[in-house]
């Protein structure tokens, strides 16, 4: 079974007079275990998919189903529980709390809860992506793969199904690029997630086991 | 556990704590704007509870007084003994003192002459203040003569002054004034030396305090006096001292009203920075919310960073406040340490409780604002 299913989903916009069509009739799934990048070019509405699989954002037509569970129909609140339990995000500028050290900001997403302590947890994925000597350094201390690798860590915190990443090499250079994306299918095939990558990046999309063009909302073979 | 692990507990409140660290000068320079406003508020309610401790000093004992004259329908000319041992009866524990006056003229040795008038009572200790000189409980030979009298007409304490062909010797000097209406020059002599009068011209009760002067007042009052008949006419300074007494009060209340005034301008100070502080960390609080942090536990944070800011902000402000108090009260009512007393220490805890209060009421706007943006707007910004 899919851990994340999008069936016919039609998302559109109104821009003043006229409506926009970002996704047109869109259908996708990813499963445990695999890399999905999700190509095209800019305005193809390749961030929409992806806040739709992040469940960030509500279709206009079509369905979401996480897990085998409808939730298209969710209240924010209840995608946010869904977000909180089964989903991680790595961004393409990090979006690292600068005030808060490597580990704090791993722990971040389970900060509010204070029935499990995943303190542990998140020393021990920083271990995992090499940054066991950086868990007290704050962002500015660290550059801009070990970033990545933290804000890949906190993705992972809390064992989500799928993990989203937007445009995650595309900040780095080609090198610390290819680090990170060795990272990423190490950690896929270890915590069996699904990993959804939206990119411009030939290089990523060489690691990546299957990939989905879109082009203006549609998907294109 | 550190303090640092405890302030984790709650991680509204840490966070709140870390973020406030982010930019200090603003996070100072809003803290400063509620400082003012709680020294404004608690400096002045504490400037007023100390005026109004050095009028009600000042008044002193008047107000705890009761004077009763004959009135316009006493068949009588003065206050008869039989009613004075009413006025006893109503009055309780009060002293009452029946005085009868008169006048007369003194002749010093050189021939030169003053008119003074004349007192007569038992109980001059309770009513007068002796300069120098005795002062009995109970006057019943000698007399008593104004301080300014006695130098003008060369008399010593010692010599004798006449009334009605009696000589009296000086047992004391009183302070021109001292002590009821007697004013200028004044002869205090024991009742007996008017015993040629029948009545009493009036009778003073010393009460404990301005409440029971009130009371006693009001019982006299009822007791002889029915309808509007006026047997007895009484006199009571505990109303002028209710009128100060409100009269300072709505003088605390205006203070107090200017000190706000600057609580309120603080108060969108904070607004201000928390709304400023919020635009700038919308991305930040998208991503806070695309991984789930609940819209709840943003709101917390960021009701927790105006929470700080008013509770550093009314601490730092109430022991500033403090200080100010303790100075306005050495020099109003010339002593310090009655700045601990609750009627001024309350002031400290409003200006505190204030400063919190509207700290919370300004982020709540921003805290809210921030907490139901859509995080992929958020995110996009």
């Amino acid at each position: 079974m899919s851990v994340i299913e999008l069936t016919d989903v039609v998302k559109r916009y109104q821009n003043g007079e006229e409506v926009i069509a970002a996704l047109d009739h869109v259908d996708f799934q990813a499963d445990r275990g695999e890399m999905v990048t999700i190509i095209g070019p800019s305005g193809s509405g390749k961030s929409t998919m992806l806040n739709m699989i992040g469940l960030l954002d509500t279709p206009t037509a079509g369905t979401v189903h996480l897990d085998g569970r409808n939730v298209t129909d969710f209240s924010e609140d209840e995608l946010t529980e869904e977000r909180r339990s089964g989903i991680g995000f790595v961004f393409q500028d990090f979006h690292l709390l600068p005030m808060l050290t490597a580990t704090e900001n791993v722990e971040l997403p389970s900060m509010w809860d204070t029935s499990v302590d995943r303190h542990d947890r998140a020393e021990d994925l920083l271990q995992r992506v090499g940054l066991g000597d950086r868990l007290d350094h704050t962002p500015d201390q660290l550059s801009g793969g070990q970033r990545q690798r933290v804000a890949i860590a906190r993705a992972l915190i809390n064992e989500p199904d799928i993990l989203l990443a937007d445009e995650p090499t595309g900040n780095l250079d080609q090198d610390t690029g290819a680090t990170i994306l060795d990272e990423l299918t190490r950690l896929k095939e270890e915590e069996d997630i699904a990993i959804v990558a939206v990119t411009h990046d030939e290089q990523l999309v060489e690691y990546a086991d299957r990939e989905v063009n879109l082009v203006d909302g549609e998907i294109g073979e | 556990m550190s303090i640092r692990d405890l302030l984790w507990q709650l991680p509204s409140v840490g966070m709140a704590w870390r973020n406030l660290g982010r930019s200090r000068v603003r996070t100072a320079l809003a803290t400063l704007g509620i400082i003012i406003g709680v020294v404004a508020i608690a400096s002045l309610g504490m400037a007023g509870v100390a005026i109004q401790q050095q009028a009600t000093s000042n008044l002193g004992g008047i107000a705890d007084e009761v004077t009763i004259r004959s009135g316009t329908d006493s068949t009588t000319d003065g206050v008869t003994q039989e009613q004075v041992d009413r006025i006893r009866d109503v009055a309780g524990d009060a002293t009452v003192i029946p005085e009868k006056t008169n006048s007369t003229t003194l002749t010093a040795r050189d021939g030169s002459e003053r008119f003074v008038s004349v007192t007569g009572l038992t109980r001059a200790s309770t009513l007068y203040e002796v300069s120098s000189g005795d002062n009995p409980d109970r006057l019943r030979s000698g007399a008593l003569l104004t301080n300014s009298t006695a130098r003008q007409l060369g008399l010593e304490i010692g010599d004798p002054v006449e009334y009605d062909g009696q000589l009296y010797r000086i047992r004391g000097l009183i302070e021109s004034g001292g002590g009821g209406f007697g004013g200028g020059s004044e002869l205090v002599l024991p009742l007996s030396a008017l015993r040629d009068q029948n009545y009493y011209d009036s009778v003073t009760i010393v009460a404990s305090d301005g409440d029971e002067a009130q009371r006693i007042s009001d019982a006299v009052e009822t007791r002889f006096n029915e309808g509007d008949e006026e047997i007895l006419s009484v006199t009571s300074f505990a109303s002028i001292q209710e009128n100060v007494g409100s009269f300072l009060d709505t003088l605390n209340l205006a203070l107090l009203g200017i000190g706000s005034i600057s609580l309120i301008v603080a108060s969108v100070a904070i607004l201000n920075v928390m709304l400023m502080s919020t635009i700038e960390r919308r991305g930040e609080i998208g991503v806070l919310r695309a991984v789930g942090i609940r819209r709840g536990e943003v709101l917390r944070m960021i009701l927790a960073e105006a929470a700080f800011l008013g509770i550093i902000g009314g601490f730092v402000g109430a022991a500033l406040s403090l200080g100010v108090g303790l100075v306005a009260f050495e020099v109003l009512a010339g002593d310090a340490t009655l700045v601990f007393g609750w009627a001024s220490v309350r002031y400290l805890l409003l200006g505190f409780g204030f400063a919190v209060v509207a700290s919370l009421l300004s982020g709540l706007y921003p805290a809210w604002k921030a907490a139901n943006d859509p995080p992929v707007e958020a995110l996009r910004s």
